[in-house]
């Protein structure tokens, strides 16, 4: 079978909303999945044991499962019991938001351990109040340490967005074996699918090592 | 901060400190310095040396003693629940440099400087970075300003640390095993530093290793050993002619041959 590529050209409107879709989707669930990380990555650090207990939980259970199995309970279980209609992007936004949570939670934590007692006590040594050495101190060094990793999160939540399109959401993935379905083409298809994904996530990743070599060189933190 | 001439700057009475149960750091220890001294404190690691300087900077609790500093109750733990009292205000008139340099790697050498005023007294941005840009210049840093922390030499980071310590006025500097981390060709620098402060008769407290900057700068040197003062006297005596026979020993060790 000869391979035909110009039969993409004929499908590119439907791609493209199929990739802003993904983008949107990827977009959202990390702007709402990297708050709600800080937040799980403070109370798993938080003197409340019930706060660390609930956190953990919470982490476990979704670095524990599969994606998809997450994705599909959200989108046939969630519903049932909360007697709501959820919308494909509903559900999707709300499983790869806590998904994303959880890992970004390791992340921030990770990196708000890492800030080393010395700085505490320069902080004290200087009087500096609770509020600025939270503010001033250790806040911007646990976000700054926290940049490549997440940077490597967001990549991954990316990639991993493609499960949506076995709920059914219109999105690059779901697009591509729609058309490939369709025109019998599934090599040429899904090869150019794969080729978009490939060209966004790829300058994501060389920005992770660029973030490593010329912020964090310099700052050497 | 006002004070009688006689009256001393810092009272340490009867102080004990303890890392858990079995770890006893400080036994007992009466130290009383006097305006303008600068006193050395010397002995074997594990002594208790560091620990009486986070103790006085308020870094760690005590279980039980007391430090009055400029005439004023400082910092106890006499109470029936044990706690550490601190008075905060006091505390802020006391500056220490540490070993590790302890700069805020995210923020640049003038930013490291003007935080604490700004964000502590209210200072206004301008002011403080005038007053820290004229520090840095007296310290040969001028050109470092906007420079961040790892671009700097140890001896650089440690004066910049000295200076960010000074930028709060403080009546009394702490200097925890300053030039122990550094390369041996940049320890001058930092000493240098320390002897200009010393010029101007500002009081400190240095925990070194190093005796020949210990003659150099101390008007008093303190043997510590076991968490007691073993020995207390001026430099000639506790360096040069110890009376204390531990004294002696740990100085012949450190010197080979005492001179």
């Amino acid at each position: 079978m000869a391979l035909d590529f110009s039969i993409i050209l004929r499908f590119q409107e439907a791609l493209l909303l199929g990739l802003w879709m993904t983008v949107k989707l990827t977009l959202i669930c990390i702007v709402l999945g990297c708050s709600l990380g800080f937040f799980i990555g403070l109370a798993r650090t938080s003197r409340s044991a019930l706060l660390r207990a609930v956190s953990s939980v919470y982490v476990e259970f979704f670095r524990g499962t599969p994606v998809l199995v997450q994705l599909f309970w959200i989108f046939f279980c969630l519903p049932l019991i909360l007697g709501v209609e959820l919308s494909n992007l509903t559900s999707g936004v709300i499983a790869l938001t806590l998904y994303m949570g959880a890992i970004t939670s390791e992340t921030f934590r990770a990196s708000l351990k890492s800030i080393g007692p010395e700085q505490l006590d320069a902080c004290v040594a200087l009087g500096l109040p609770r509020r600025v050495q939270v503010t001033n101190v250790i806040l911007p060094q646990a976000v700054l340490r926290a940049v490549p990793t997440l940077l490597s999160n967001c990549v991954s939540l990316f990639k991993e967005s493609a499960l949506v399109s076995a709920v059914g959401m219109a999105d690059l993935m779901f697009v591509g074996q729609n058309i490939s379905n369709n025109t019998a083409r599934p090599i040429e298809v899904l090869t150019v699918v794969a080729l978009i994904y490939f060209l966004i996530a790829f300058p994501l990743t060389r920005a992770v090592t660029l973030v490593e070599r010329r912020v964090l060189t310099k700052l050497a933190i | 901060m006002t004070m009688s001439f006689s009256a001393p700057l810092v009272k340490i009475q009867s102080l004990h400190k303890s890392y858990g149960p079995h770890i006893q750091v400080l036994k007992g220890l009466d130290i009383e310095m006097k305006p303008g001294e600068r006193v050395v404190v010397i002995g074997p690691s594990g002594g208790g040396k560091s620990t009486l300087l986070r103790v006085m900077m308020g870094l760690e609790k005590i279980d039980s003693g007391s430090i009055r500093f400029g005439g004023k109750p400082y910092i106890s733990s006499e109470s029936a629940d044990k706690k550490t009292e601190i008075d905060t205000e006091v505390r802020r008139s006391i500056g220490m440099v540490f070993q590790h340099y302890t700069l805020f790697p995210h923020l640049s050498v003038i930013q490291n400087l003007i935080l604490a005023p700004c964000k502590v007294r209210g200072e206004a941005k301008a002011s403080a970075t005038k007053r820290a840009q004229a520090l840095l210049e007296r310290f040969g840093l001028g050109a470092k300003a906007n420079a961040y922390p790892a671009q700097l030499s140890g001896g650089q980071k440690q004066r910049v640390a000295i200076a960010r310590a000074l930028m709060l006025d403080p009546k009394l500097m702490l200097f925890d095993e300053v030039t122990s981390a550094l390369d041996p060709e940049l320890v001058a620098e930092v000493e240098q530093v320390i002897l200009q402060l010393a010029a101007q008769d500002m009081p400190m407290m240095i925990v070194t290793h190093d005796m020949w900057f210990a003659k150099n700068i101390a008007s008093r040197v303190i043997f510590c050993a076991g968490g007691v003062v073993v020995e207390d006297g001026p430099p000639e005596q506790v360096l040069g002619a110890p009376k204390e026979e531990r004294t002696k020993d740990f100085i012949d060790r450190v010197f080979h041959i005492r001179h």
